[in-house]
């Protein structure tokens, strides 16, 4: 649980998983890794660019490795050419590092709506029982001719 | 709030996966696995730098084989055992070509659409009425089990497969796999037989039939004769002159025939249906050429032989070279992908490259039916039953299309609207065409490659022949079919008294051997003389005008000693020999002519001319422009009386139509200036007239098109060659950019841009012991390679590559070698 009180790490070992995963095919790691944020990290604003950080560095991570190791530029322009877009080779790159952000987003932005609906209802079952209204409200609430007790 | 805010996460959430996993069908790829940066689409990266020296394990390999890879690609393959030896060739070929070699396979196998969609359907329901997969069934359950092509078929198949589980396994399989959301099947013998149908089918099968039939019902079947004769109306070059045994005609064939309104309307149907299929799988003439100088008229005191196939040109190209050495096994030169054997090229005795023969393999039958006899169709005095046969094709983006062939003894029915038409084609004859190859291998003289051309039926190709020992020869082989009787140059009634009765006897179809002038060539043109007495086909219609062929023969036959240099040169030769016999006689028309300044430049530039299409010649531009104004001002007022519906153009203005016109306008201009086909032309009486009326609008054109000044109207601006990307994807096409030639000239380079033209060349000097070749392309289909191009420039200049053996290539710059164990 002391990951959950550090999101840098969180999103730091998000990001790992998403890289091995891309190298087992699994592309679609970025969106439960952003899920899951989404679902463990109460700070609702935080979950969708972790998500989003996530997938964008996973997916730009391999894309730097290639172009390191055998440039980048050939298979880019090879890429946009099938796409139709014959000398835009940056598109492609855009379109890859956009496909694994969104997914990276999407994720946390569907985990932490979850979360927030889930914790609400939850607050609001816990709520009937255990805890008492407040002062004015129950005054409000009570029934005419009944006073409620003084210094409450 | 909260719920709105859950639900709108939850549809961005499933629109963002349903792409990524989905995508929009043939739209858009599935985007997640298309460009993981890993996996997808940009393992091309990885791919395009992974042929360095390694060990690679192969399922399925008995001892350790050997590959040799040269700087460029080109593939030695070296394996103790035959089966090592095609397995290892199925692997080498699938990690460089294995989506080229999957789209071939489902051209044929009708299953397209699976990948494409709905656009590829006609294409589909063609070829599995055409039938290249009953074919390549039969012809697979025809091979006995001990038969040599079929272990190679089997191991070859294996190869494949072990490269599809490795890139499998390591996610890296061809891009475009990744890009179209699918995975291929493994591959099996029959997917090898069935590319080596579509080489078959779109080398010979034609729909000239038809083509003449709607020329007989507009223009009348006495024009038509003349026009469109059986023996070539000009002056040809053959290379086997006779003399031919038997003396007597043995298939007597009939003159041109009225035909009826009903068939016209049927044919009509049918022509267009196979016109609106994509290029390539009709055959619409040919263009390659061949030719061998024996021992004894070359300076090296070898024989000498020279190929260059004409194909489409694509990229990556049909062709992949290699080298291939085992214990019963020994060729180098190109082979095409998904077939184990090299299908030109050479072994330590004998040369040999091909040309297509062009004779007439396809023949149309009118089926007669009738209410009272559904399904059935008369023949031979009975009813008989069609045999009916289902295939479902699954199509993407779509529900799955239900097809029904019906066959009838001619052959699968391809024209269903009014008259049913079925076809007689070659192609569909079973021919154990890489077994012939295996044996070509193995062939140490003529005798071993003229026994082992027996068996090859389909495609008709010209095989030329040189050996160590000087010895040349030509055999065109396959199949000439011969019908009872009738008019086989169209569509013929099926009642049973056209068929098809059998083939000329094997000893006298056309080939040579060591023939007194010490040469031989083919370039599609008829093979045989006038007094030759079997029906091939029509001159007009089915062999090339002649001019390739009269203009190799024209070098070939100076008194000289030859060398390999002689052989590139003719390769490279852009002179056009019709131009040679007709510009004179334009000239002389135009001596007595009014010109304006620009007419007089013109006719000055076309004096001086060597009859050559370079780049930079005015005179080229002027011929080519003046031929085809010359064409329409003689033929297009005969089309518009007639009310022609055959498109002259169809398929660029050097169709088979066009050329059978212009061998008439050849002929006539040279030999019958006055015939009457000049006289419907305003006031003109004869070919001079209509040469000058054709002048004026031809030197109009240019000025309009290049300029006022002819100085710079080089052919260059007019005339381009484009190398297009198989999968059609024009940003990966190489040019268009000027080029050389025209459809006439040895560098043959037909259309604007041509797309067409010398697929291969390969020089064989045996007694230099020189061996050089060279394709347009690159041994990767992988754009991101610098193998998907690099042979490019070598060819477009028109320089050569050594083909070296294997250990010769080990030991040159950048070789890499592969060990390949089980």
């Amino acid at each position: 649980m002391s990951l959950l009180r550090r999101p840098p790490a969180l999103i730091l070992v998000g990001t790992a998983i998403s890289v091995a995963a891309l190298y087992l095919g699994a592309w679609w790691v970025p969106f439960p890794v952003g899920l899951l944020l989404g679902l463990l990290v109460p700070r609702a604003r935080f979950s969708i660019p972790a998500g989003a950080a996530v997938g964008f560095v996973a997916w730009t991570v391999p894309l730097v490795g290639e172009q390191v190791q055998y440039g980048l530029r050939p298979a880019a322009s090879s890429i946009a050419a099938i796409m139709g877009l014959t000398g835009a080779a940056d598109l492609p790159v855009a379109l890859t590092i956009l496909v694994g952000t969104l997914l990276g987003a999407s994720g946390g932005w569907l985990g932490s709506a979850t979360r927030t609906v889930v914790r609400a209802r939850r607050d609001s079952a816990r709520l009937v029982p255990n805890r008492p209204l407040p002062v004015e409200d129950s005054n409000r609430l009570a029934p005419t001719g009944h006073d409620v007790p003084a210094g409450r | 709030m909260r719920f709105v805010n859950l639900g709108a996460a939850a549809l961005v959430s499933i629109a963002i996966l349903f792409l990524s996993f989905i995508g929009l069908g043939s739209s858009l790829p599935a985007l997640g696995p298309a460009f993981n940066p890993v996996t997808g689409a940009w393992s091309i990266a990885a791919d395009a730098s992974s042929y360095g020296s390694q060990t690679l394990h192969l399922a399925g390999l008995q001892q350790p084989a050997h590959v040799v890879l040269e700087s460029n690609g080109t593939a030695h393959i070296s394996a103790s055992t035959d089966h090592d030896l095609f397995l290892a060739a199925g692997y080498v070929h699938a990690k460089f070509r294995l989506f080229q070699m999957d789209l071939l396979r489902r051209q044929g196998e009708g299953r397209l659409s699976e990948v494409i969609g709905k656009a590829a359907l006609d294409s589909d329901r063609f070829e599995l009425q055409l039938g290249l997969l009953r074919t390549a069934r039969r012809e697979w359950s025809e091979l006995p089990a001990g038969d040599q092509s079929r272990a190679a078929l089997a191991a070859y198949a294996q190869g494949v497969n072990d490269r599809i589980d490795e890139a499998e396994s390591r996610h890296q399989l061809p891009a475009m796999f990744t890009l179209l959301g699918y995975q291929p099947k493994p591959w099996t013998p029959i997917d090898s037989l069935i590319v080596k149908g579509d080489m078959t089918q779109t080398l010979n099968f034609t729909d000239t039939p038809l083509v003449m039939a709607l020329l007989s019902k507009t223009l009348g079947p006495d024009l038509t004769s003349e026009w469109f004769p059986v023996l070539p109306p000009n002056q040809q070059s053959p290379y086997d002159p006779g003399p031919y045994q038997p003396k007597a005609a043995p298939a007597p064939v009939e003159g041109m025939r009225v035909v009826s309104d009903a068939e016209a309307t049927s044919i009509a149907d049918l022509y267009g249906r196979l016109r609106a299929l994509p290029a390539g799988l009709i055959a619409s003439g040919g263009a390659s050429n061949n030719w061998a100088v024996a021992g004894s008229h070359s300076a090296s005191g070898g024989a000498l032989l020279a190929g260059d196939p004409h194909l489409h040109l694509t990229l990556p190209a049909i062709w992949f070279q290699l080298s291939m050495d085992s214990p019963g096994y020994h060729a180098s030169g190109v082979s095409i992908p998904g077939t184990p054997m090299v299908l030109i090229g050479h072994n330590q005795h004998i040369a040999w490259s091909l040309t297509d023969a062009q004779n007439q393999q396809t023949f149309f039958y009118e089926e007669k039916e009738d209410s009272a006899h559904p399904g059935q169709y008369f023949w031979n005095g009975a009813w008989k039953q069609y045999t009916t046969v289902s295939y479902d094709i699954p199509v993407l983006g779509g529900s799955t299309d239900h097809l029904n062939v019906r066959i009838s003894v001619h052959g699968p029915v391809i024209g269903e609207r009014g008259l049913s038409t079925s076809v007689w084609w070659g192609g569909s004859m079973p021919s154990q065409d890489l077994g012939v190859l295996l044996r070509i291998g193995q062939a140490g003289d003529f005798a071993g490659f003229r026994n082992a051309l027996r068996d090859w039926h389909s495609p008709t190709h010209n095989f030329v022949y040189s050996d160590d020992k000087g010895n040349i020869g030509l055999i065109s082989a396959g199949y000439y079919p011969q019908v009872a009787r009738g008019t086989p140059w169209l569509p013929m009634p099926g009642t049973g008294e056209y068929d098809v009765t059998g083939t000329i006897p094997y000893d006298q179809i056309p080939q040579v051997y060591n023939p007194p002038s010490g040469v031989v060539w083919s370039a599609n043109q008829r093979q045989v003389a006038n007094d030759y007495p079997y029906y091939i086909g029509t001159s007009s219609n089915f062999f090339d005008p002649g001019y390739r062929a009269n203009e190799i023969s024209r070098y070939l036959a100076q008194d000289k000693k030859f060398t390999t240099a002689d052989m590139v040169a003719i390769q490279n030769d852009t002179r056009d020999y019709l131009a040679s016999e007709i510009v004179p006689v334009l000239l002389q028309s135009l001596a007595g002519e009014t010109l304006n300044a620009t007419e007089k430049a013109a006719q000055a530039d076309l004096a001086s001319w060597d009859y050559r299409m370079e780049l930079d010649s005015p005179a080229a531009s002027i011929w080519w422009t003046f031929w085809q104004q010359y064409l329409s001002s003689t033929f297009d007022p005969w089309w518009k009386s007639h009310n022609v519906k055959v498109d002259r153009f169809e398929g660029g203005n050097s169709n088979p139509l066009n050329d059978a016109l212009g061998q008439d306008l050849e002929a006539w201009t040279l030999r019958n200036p006055t015939n009457p086909v000049f006289t419907l032309i305003g006031s003109a009486q004869n070919a001079s007239d209509v040469m000058k009326q054709a002048f004026h609008p031809t030197v109009r054109s240019l000025e309009s098109r290049l300029g006022a000044d002819p100085s710079h109207w080089g052919w260059g601006r007019m005339h381009g060659r484009t190398l297009e990307n198989l999968a059609q994807i024009r940003g990966l096409d190489y040019g268009p950019q000027p080029d050389r030639g025209d459809a006439y000239t040895p560098l043959a380079a037909p259309d604007f841009p041509s797309t067409h033209g010398p697929s291969w060349r390969m020089v064989v000097d045996w007694g230099a012991g020189t061996f050089q070749g060279v394709y347009p392309g690159g041994q990767s289909e992988n754009p991101a390679s610098a193998w998907y191009s690099d042979r490019v420039a070598t060819w477009w200049d028109g320089r050569y590559s050594p083909m070296l053996a294997a250990d010769a290539a080990a030991s040159t710059a950048g070789a890499v070698s592969w060990s390949l164990e089980s």
